[in-house]
């Protein structure tokens, strides 16, 4: 039972870093973001892109700070495509939601292709991304891998960190007073143009770190089709704990951790039907209660 | 006999209007040079895609007709995947032929889309596109985990529709075959488009309050509007998995999101919700596509995909309309509109 | 039994009552006008009855029947038409099309006499209401008026035995005004009961037999015109209690 607790928070918290992004644009600006997905893909790339500069051109006494400076460079790089991606695209159609929809899943496309034809010759492209830290350790009985836990409260102070911003930054306050009221926002001098540019960025930096964390401690390669399976979690997360709202996206993350973790600790066999599991739920929360279980576009909380 | 009194009549109203509206004559040309190309000498390559383009128009126009009714479903591959496998499952597990198969697979189809329609009946805008995405995904994962389905490999080695001919002609039957598929689901759709039932769809599309207030159940006519495009997508995929072309094998890559996302592609490209546009529209994509970036540019199948969705995103993003506001500004008339016009002679006549 | 029978009506949304315990009789043949201040409820009265929204509590009758939460189409079919304040047109349908979709309804098309084709039943809808000639014309060409018009005939097609009109003088100039009382006057006499909504005060009076005046969600008079506008209550709902 405990190891579903500690294992299922851990990934439910990763998980839910990366649908945040998602949630964050949703919730300012009313923008559902397929291209989440490929930020996320991104994201990874460019972190083993950045690893392997660093490795051959940087001095090897630092190399412990390597993988930190890497992760910043790359959710700093990922957040400036992600803001200019966005102000060229789907700014262009705000209010449209099915241009938007379809728009923002052709970007997939677009950055899935680019990806594929640069690093071709690896089937899918796929990308087999470094290992930051190894060894494991005993949380209340239970085994975990060092680098998950530490991703896991990194996951948590990106939150609080968030939280944080929104509430006590005069930035912060102005993403939040887009989310809750447009129009009131905009008389009050806030320009929308560049705070959605700005909640563009801040989701596609948020994904490219929450990507890094889960690919190095899971071990698992990136891929050019990834987003696809990414930004159905991310999309199944963020309306099962309501689109726009923080606090509901950690809690649908970690309702996926949960589920990750008894099936893959009680019924391994039908691991390999995992994939589809963020698709049915999304399906099903769609048709049965399109709009979320906790909070509407208000919450930013 | 009544059947030919249908088709007398239904020649001669095409015919006599061929001369002042344009586009049906530009229709009835294509299908005249369509119906004689594989004479003119054109080698068998040619003659796949030919083939292919066929099989893709009928998905688009039946993904397009379904925008008509105010619901643009980003997973139409799963129709696809649905007829494919259909017939496949049939085969494999019944043995029944091509010409039994088939048609039971369309049926099964039609209930697939009965329940999706259903089911998506309080799903709206964005996020019925969503749900349409993600039942290809489920379906996929479904097929890839069991073995009776076939896994990543799927159902090989299905029938072939005419087993005894050889080489070329065996080509040349799938060409017309798929032509005819391509022009039986244009024509019947076209009917029903410019019906008074595809009135009630574009009515369903611009304004559903006010179409219910009219006395019409708009549910009842949103899922007619499902199976009916279900319908023709999956005996296109019906007929795709017993073709040379699909290597005669029903695999998940029926249920691929570029089934679709090609059919939305050339449905813009071409005019949307319309009965030319998808048809015009994949002719367009293949011709730029295979031909001159393949062959004449000889760009590789992955740089071609990044070119054409760029395109399409800058058009997307250009003219959304296209999307968004999906009906062309230049929607043809109801049928019959000549009755209205006799109407209109008569009352002058009174004066 | 009476035409229409609305029931101690109640419709909240979240804290804010918008219709509050209305009760009314409309008998057949009757032209009854509610007039009433902006945010009265008077349409989200009309959407209780015509079953785009569910009451909180209370019941509508319709011809003795309960129609309480069926669903708008089925309303429709049983002879309770509509018109919308803001006019909605099938913008991409001709304005026959239009037409033609009301007269696909069970009741339309039950109501048609076997030797009229539709399309001929629809032009004489049209004739009615004076569109005969944009038959064709796509809904969204035409003008303001025309589509208040439209809105009419549309109804009209469903052959209803009442009509639940939601501000059908709003935005008419002042011969389309006398275009649209001399129309309802019409369809009043072949003998529809006609239930209007208006702002338009002085077309409104001009019409109707019978006037109740509601104000935040409540009936607060009811009687003939001439009564209601020497009710105090009334002008002060209207012009503020300064008077």
């Amino acid at each position: 039972m405990m190891d579903i607790i500690i294992l299922g928070t851990i990934s439910g918290l990763i998980y839910a870093l990366i649908a945040l992004g998602f949630s964050l644009i949703y919730g300012v600006s009313g923008v559902i973001n397929l291209t989440h997905g490929a930020f996320i893909m991104i994201g990874a790339y460019i972190f083993g892109e950045l690893n392997k500069i660093f490795l051959s051109t940087l001095p090897m006494e630092f190399s412990y700070l390597f993988p930190i400076l890497a992760i910043l460079s790359t959710a700093i790089l990922t957040a400036v495509i992600g803001s200019i991606y966005y102000r060229l695209t789907l700014h262009q159609v705000l209010g449209d939601e099915v241009a938007i929809l379809i728009i923002s899943l052709f970007g997939c496309l677009i950055f899935q292709q680019i990806i594929y034809l640069i690093f071709k010759p690896v089937w899918a492209a796929q990308y087999p991304v470094p290992t930051l830290l190894t060894g494991e350790l005993t949380l209340l009985g239970v085994r975990v891998e060092v680098d998950r836990a530490v991703a896991a409260i990194l996951s948590i102070i990106f939150f609080i960190g968030l939280l944080v911003f929104t509430s006590r930054t005069k930035v912060g306050n102005a993403l939040r007073a887009l989310s809750q009221d447009l129009e009131a926002a905009m008389l009050m001098g806030i320009d929308p143009a560049k705070m959605f540019m700005l909640a563009a960025g801040i989701a596609a930096g948020l994904a490219s770190v929450g990507s890094i964390l889960k690919l190095t401690s899971y071990a698992e390669p990136a891929s050019a089709f990834m987003w696809a399976e990414y930004m159905a979690y991310a999309f199944s997360i963020v309306i099962l704990g309501g689109l726009g709202s923080i606090k509901g996206t950690v809690i649908g993350g970690l309702i996926f951790g949960y589920t990750d973790a008894i099936v893959s600790t009680r019924f391994p066999q039908a691991g390999a039907l995992m994939p589809i599991f963020p698709s049915v739920i999304m399906i099903i929360i769609l048709i049965v209660r399109p709009k979320g279980f906790f909070g509407k576009r208000i919450e930013m909380e | 006999m009544p059947l030919i009194k249908y088709l007398r009549k239904t020649y001669t109203s095409f015919t006599t209007r061929i001369y002042d509206v344009p586009p049906r004559m530009f229709a009835f040309l294509s299908l005249i040079m369509l119906s004689l190309l594989p004479f003119m000498g054109i080698p068998i390559t040619t003659l796949q895609v030919l083939i292919r383009i066929n099989f893709m128009a009928t998905l688009a126009v039946s993904w397009d007709f379904l925008v008509r009714s105010g619901q643009a479903s980003l997973g139409h591959a799963l129709f696809f995947g649905v007829g494919a496998y259909g017939t496949a499952l049939l085969f494999k597990y019944l043995g029944y032929p091509p010409f039994i198969t088939i048609p039971l697979s369309v049926l099964i189809c039609v209930g697939i889309a009965l329940l999706i329609g259903f089911s998506c009946l309080r799903v709206k805008g964005p996020y019925l596109a969503i749900v349409t995405f993600a039942f290809p995904l489920v379906l996929t994962g479904v097929v890839k985990y069991f073995p009776e389905l076939g896994k990543d490999a799927g159902i090989k080695n299905l029938p072939r529709i005419f087993p005894t001919l050889a080489y070329t002609e065996r080509w040349l039957a799938e060409y017309y075959l798929t032509f005819a598929l391509m022009a039986i689901s244009a024509i019947i759709l076209y009917k029903i488009a410019y019906s008074k039932t595809g009135a009630i769809f574009v009515a369903i599309l611009d304004d559903e309050l006010a179409t219910k207030a009219c006395g019409i159940n708009v549910s009842k006519y949103r899922i007619m509007a499902f199976i009916i495009s279900g319908l023709f997508a999956g005996l296109a995929g019906a007929i795709a998995a017993h073709s040379d072309l699909f290597m005669r094998r029903a695999s998940p890559i029926y249920l691929s999101a570029q089934y679709s996302l090609i059919p939305i592609l050339v449905s813009v490209l071409g005019g949307m919700a319309t009965i030319y546009g998808p048809l015009f529209g994949t002719y367009i994509y293949t011709l730029i596509d295979s031909f001159i970036l393949k062959e004449m540019l000889n760009i590789d199948d992955w740089t071609r995909s990044l070119i054409f969705v760029s395109i399409v995103l800058v058009l997307l993003i250009k003219w959304p309309r296209g999307i968004g506001r999906t009906i062309v500004e230049k929607l043809e008339d109801l049928e019959e509109p000549r009755e209205i016009e006799e109407i209109l002679k008569e009352k002058g006549k009174k004066g | 039994m009476h035409m229409l029978e609305v029931e101690k009506l109640k419709k909240s949304f979240g804290g804010l009552v918008a219709v509050n315990n209305v009760s009314f009789i409309v008998d057949e043949g009757e032209i009854v006008g509610i007039i009433g201040p902006n945010g009265a409820g008077k349409t989200t009265l009309f959407n209780l009855i015509t079953g785009f929204l569910k009451p909180d509590s209370g019941r509508i009758l319709l011809r003795g029947e309960d129609i309480t939460g069926l669903p708008p189409y089925k309303i429709a079919n049983k002879g309770l038409a509509r018109t919308f304040q803001i006019v909605r047109p099938f913008r991409h349908l001709p304005t026959i099309a239009n037409v033609l979709v009301a007269l696909q309804s069970h009741r339309g098309k039950r109501r048609i006499e076997w030797i009229k084709t539709p399309e001929r039943k629809a032009m004489e809808m049209l004739e009615d209401v004076g569109l005969s000639d944009m038959a064709l014309e796509p809904a969204e060409n035409l003008s303001h008026g025309d589509l208040k018009r439209l809105e009419i005939a549309r109804a009209m097609a469903l052959e209803p035995e009442i009509i639940l009109l939601d501000e059908p003088f709003g935005g008419l100039n002042p011969v389309e005004t006398e275009y649209m009382i001399k129309s309802l006057q019409r369809i009043h006499l072949d003998g529809h009961t006609l239930v209007i909504v208006e702002h338009k005060l002085h077309a409104l009076m001009k019409l109707v037999k019978r006037v109740l005046v509601m104000h935040n969600g409540e009936v607060i008079a009811e009687g003939a015109p001439e009564e209601i506008a020497k009710n105090k209550k009334v002008i002060e709902v209207y012009l503020g209690k300064a008077i």
